[in-house]
């Protein structure tokens, strides 16, 4: 197979023998992956497990030590501005002196091309995906003055802007409030329902079954992925997360653990 | 005013002016990318560094010539650079020792240089001891094209790339996910740091020019509120402060021009951080105020209401002590008095009682009502 | 003899030189490790203003009403920069690159126009003259000895008690405030102490070696250290002993070359950072190029090994366990595949049966050691 041909054009994402190791520590092993397009999948795992590290490596952020990786069947390098990312909301200064519709159109920067500054539409398509997230009153707000909720829906809006088929999330649910929390995740699924593919580290098992349909349990190899229900079994939790489970809403059989 | 016409007159004072305004603007300009990438400190370990390469290019061309004195000092500054990288990236140490080490060894390259240097004699290598401290007197007519020259190129490069610039600074693994490649993009801006540094040197000295590139950001910081603006600003809050330090040096016998230029780029600073708009401290501090009083209105008010509610009647005259027992607090005089001008709370008397007594007003009843939700009593006990 | 030695140019040079040295090696290991070597740079600029005000106001270049000056700056340069980083409106970093050239520059400014034609010269606090401190001697037990000598031992001697005493406090504070400051260590106060120390040791090494070459005693030889050894008193032996050869060696080529001498002096404790950098067996450069190949093919194998595991016994295992896979699927070029099957096969780790790479036992308890050190306790 070349580098640039057409492999597994079926799946939204698939990945096949992926390696990924910080010096001498593994973090990632012989993963194999296949996601199918038009499923909302939650990608779970303890801390560690290396949830972060698959997304970044997928999107060619961390070199593998083996290992390839397909969106629709092309490389990641064919695919820049299909994909939306939104990465964790930590990883930025949010001091930076910016608005919140100039971070939006930050997602259009890939297709506008080097020189090119944003013009009236790009100023329009980064309006109508704050509105998609319930932001467009905040368009000239600087980001310094934005909660964490805020913050998050204008990080999606900015993969959101992108228009891709495929949107991958890493923890947007972390410390954002509950109405936030309902906003993304109706937006997401309704964004699911229109075709698109939706990935998301999401680090609550508690509601993993209630929000997702596609479920990826890892801690640095693949434990088990498929259908929600399938997956979703008390011996794959075990199987993940060994003694860390404390209380967590079992599936509705009777094994408790 | 007549002595700054003659002054100005000069042409040397002209040409140190020019210069000094421009690496001001460019320090500052370039300056405003390496604090949002929190790279201050790493202008410091370039600046010091760069003194050998100071010394290496006036030995290698014999003379004082700012063209190989600036192509010395920024290689040696590229190497510091890069060995920082190194080694941060190869060993365990952390940055900050990193930029500690090159710092203090380049620097001290760069003294044996000097004092080689000095030990050969010639009344030029004084002109060399100048980057310590700076000296734009010593800027030739001849210097402001090169200064002009990479002037130039940085605002090209700047506004070329400048939504590059911004997205790197701001998300870099997000502009690696969207293609762009974030490694040369970061390396250029951090090369324009160190040729911001290495061309204003002459102005502030290898050991101040740390501040020539951290200060007119800093204070831009505050007034801001995108990247435009306070690029803009900073570059101008340099070429100002440049500009009068050097007037100020070359007019005073004795006086090096980095110290006069750093401590009015730091005079920016403090200004700004005191009352620059919605950041400035004074500001804030005004804002809270602000703020209390506006909770302390609301509270007497609400307490009024309260009063008169439970009396059911709308123009119950609350007596001082009452209103203090109710707000669990002195009666705060200066927010009755505000209250009072604004026409919401209207004092009256209630004889045979000597101690003061309030009543709301009809607005002062709306806005109490507007605060705490309840409607407003009527006059004779009804409520309305 | 012994005031033969004392009256030695030479040897009062050189003990100058050690006497900074080891008292930066020792406070600066403490530094180094707690990654306030940045802030030790902007101590030991901002000590000049330190200098220059107790002078106007005392008249006093040396001595106790200095060393408070010092104390003094250097606490108030820290405590001015976490001000600032505190108020949020500037980050940590840029509040440090504002404090201590502000008030460099104020001293500098005010030597400029009050001690011009006196005995300080701004070059000199900088870059200090070693060469001269003969030059000022004091009487002590019946010898005549440089005043920079004798403080410099007196402040080597507090620093040296300083260390010893809270060695303990200073080890658990350096590696885990946290836990110092649950034990009630006050890991705050301790690390203002060691700040107050160095401005000290700035002021009284200010005029040999200069107010910025002193940085260099302070941070490198630590560092170096560091690279040689992990054990905290490992690093403070062998940081004191790098200082002191870097002051012998630096004296020695100075002279030689007749150049600065604490500038050479500085510059050794660079050179011996250079080559531990490279040469530290294990970590050093060289050591890290050469173990590369080796490292990356021990990498592969087990990446190998964990692969063929993880399809063994599996319907796909007829096309994953062959050479076809690694080169399509993990996506190694030919030659990188075949030299892992061959370090793997060396190892006894695997073996080709029936066309298929299959693992060995030992094998098989290498993967299942991968994957179990992965695998959550039961």
């Amino acid at each position: 197979m070349r580098d640039d041909s057409l492999h597994e054009p079926g799946q939204a994402l698939h990945i096949e023998d992926i390696t990924v190791s910080y010096g001498a520590n593994p973090a990632l092993w012989d993963i194999d992956l296949d996601i199918p397009p038009g499923v909302m999948c939650a990608i779970v795992g303890p801390n560690g497990a290396g949830k972060s590290t698959l997304i970044k490596t997928a999107l060619g952020l961390v070199r593998p030590v083996a290992g390839h990786v397909r969106f629709l069947g092309r490389p990641v390098a064919q695919m820049r501005g299909k994909i939306g990312y939104v990465p964790q909301r930590h990883s930025v200064d949010w001091d930076f002196p910016t608005t919140v519709r100039d971070v939006v159109e930050m997602g259009l920067y890939q297709q506008l091309g080097w020189f090119r500054r944003p013009g009236a539409q790009a100023h329009a398509r980064a309006l109508e995906a704050l509105a998609e997230v319930g932001m467009q009153d905040y368009a000239g707000r600087q980001i310094s003055q934005l909660s964490g909720g805020q913050q998050q829906r204008v990080f999606i809006a900015r993969a959101l802007v992108q228009d891709a088929p495929i949107l991958i999330l890493d923890e947007p649910l972390a410390g954002v409030d509950a109405a936030t929390e309902a906003v993304i995740i109706a937006l997401l699924q309704r964004l699911r329902d229109a075709g698109r593919t939706i990935i998301v580290v999401h680090h609550d098992l508690t509601t993993v079954q209630s929000y997702f349909d596609w479920l990826v349990m890892l801690n640095v190899r693949i434990i088990a992925q498929g259908p929600m229900a399938e997956v979703y079994t008390p011996k794959n939790l075990r199987a993940a997360y060994g003694r860390q489970l404390a209380m967590i809403a079992t599936p509705r059989e009777e094994s408790t653990l | 005013m007549s002595a700054l016409a003659d002054l100005l007159s000069s042409g040397i004072v002209r040409t140190v002016l020019i210069g000094a305004a421009m690496l001001g603007a460019i320090s500052g300009m370039l300056g405003a990318f390496a604090v949002l990438r929190r790279q201050s400190l790493l202008g410091d370990a370039l600046s010091h560094a760069a003194l050998p390469g100071v010394c290496l290019g006036f030995i290698i061309a014999g003379t004082r010539d700012l063209g190989s004195i600036l192509v010395g000092a920024f290689i040696t500054g590229a190497l510091a650079a890069l060995i920082m990288m190194l080694i941060v990236r190869r060993t365990t140490l952390k940055t900050d020792a990193a930029l500690g080490i090159v710092l203090s060894v380049f620097f001290a390259v760069g003294v044996v240089l000097l004092s080689w240097v000095q030990d050969q004699g010639g009344a030029a290598s004084a002109g060399l001891a100048s980057f310590l401290f700076g000296q734009a007197a010593a800027i030739l007519r001849s210097d402001l094209w090169i200064m002009g020259g990479v002037g130039l190129v940085a605002l090209a490069l700047v506004l070329a790339l400048w939504k590059e610039f911004k997205l790197v600074s701001f998300d870099a693994d997000f502009a690696r996910a969207q293609g762009f490649p974030v490694t040369l993009l970061e390396a250029t801006l951090t090369v324009m740091v160190a040729l911001s540094i290495v061309v204003g040197l002459q102005l502030v000295g290898v050991v101040l020019m740390v501040a020539l590139l951290i200060a007119p950001a800093a204070a831009a910081r505050q007034w801001a509120t995108t990247l435009g603006p306070m690029v803009a600003l900073s570059a101008a809050i340099g070429a100002a402060s440049g500009a009068s330090g050097a007037l100020v040096s070359a007019t005073t016998r004795g006086l090096a021009t980095g110290p006069v230029v750093v401590l009015i780029a730091t005079a920016a600073v403090v200004i700004s951080l005191l009352i620059a708009p919605q950041r400035g401290l004074l500001w804030q501090a005004l804002a809270a105020r602000r703020a209390r009083a506006r909770i302390s209105d609301g509270r007497v008010l609400t307490t009024l209401q309260g009063l008169a509610a439970a009396h059911h009647d709308a123009s119950y005259p609350a007596e001082r002590g009452m209103l203090e027992t109710a707000l669990g607090a002195r009666a705060p005089t200066a927010r009755i008095a505000a209250l009072e001008r604004r026409g919401l709370i209207h004092p009256v008397t209630h004889p045979p009682e000597t101690t003061p007594h309030w009543e709301l007003t009809e607005a002062g009843h709306a806005e109490a009502a507007s605060l705490s939700g309840k409607p407003a009593p009527a006059q004779d006990g009804g409520t309305q | 003899m012994i005031a033969s030695f004392f009256g030695s140019i030479p040897a009062m040079i050189l003990l100058t030189g050690i006497l900074v040295g080891v008292s930066g090696a020792l406070l600066g290991s403490f530094l180094v490790l707690r990654g306030n070597a940045m802030l030790t740079d902007a101590i030991s600029h901002s000590i000049v203003f330190g200098i220059i005000v107790v002078w106007l106001l005392t008249g006093q270049m040396s001595g106790p009403v200095q060393v408070l000056g010092a104390a003094l700056t250097g606490v108030l340069t820290v405590v001015l920069s976490e001000l600032l980083a505190r108020s949020r409106l500037v980050k940590m970093d840029a509040a440090i690159g504002l404090v201590f050239p502000a008030l460099f520059a104020a001293g500098v400014l005010l030597i400029s126009i009050y001690a011009r034609d006196v005995h300080i010269d701004v070059e000199t606090v900088l870059l200090g003259e070693i060469g001269f401190v003969w030059l000022n001697t004091v009487m002590l037990w019946g010898q005549q000895v440089p005043i920079a000598v004798a403080t410099l031992g007196a402040v080597l001697v507090v620093n040296l008690a300083f260390v010893l005493v809270l060695w303990k406090e200073l080890k658990l504070t350096t590696f885990d405030p946290g836990l110092a400051a649950a034990l009630g260590f006050l890991p705050g106060v301790l690390h203002y102490a060691v700040l107050t120390l160095t401005s000290v040791t700035a002021v009284a090494a200010f005029d040999a070696v200069g107010a910025i070459l002193f940085i260099a005693f302070v941070i490198v030889p630590p560092a170096t250290a560091y690279l040689l050894t992990r054990r905290l008193w490992g690093v403070v032996v062998l940081a004191v002993a790098l200082s002191v050869a870097a002051c012998v060696a630096g004296y020695v080529l100075a002279l030689r070359w007749n150049v600065s001498i604490a500038g050479m002096m500085a510059s050794m404790t660079g050179v011996w950072f250079a080559l531990a950098l490279l040469f530290a067996p294990g970590h050093g450069l060289v050591a890290q190029a050469l173990g590369q190949r080796s490292k990356r093919l021990d990498h592969d194998c087990r990446a190998l090994v964990a692969h063929l595991f993880t399809h063994q016994d599996t319907p796909a295992m007829a096309e994953e366990n062959t050479l076809r896979a690694l080169v399509d699927h993990l996506r190694w070029p030919e030659p990188r595949a075949r030299a892992a099957i061959l370090r793997a096969h060396d190892r006894d780790l695997i073996e080709r049966r029936a066309g298929l790479l299959t693992l060995r036992p030992k094998g098989n308890a290498e993967a299942e050691a991968i994957f179990g050190r992965i695998e959550p306790e039961r």
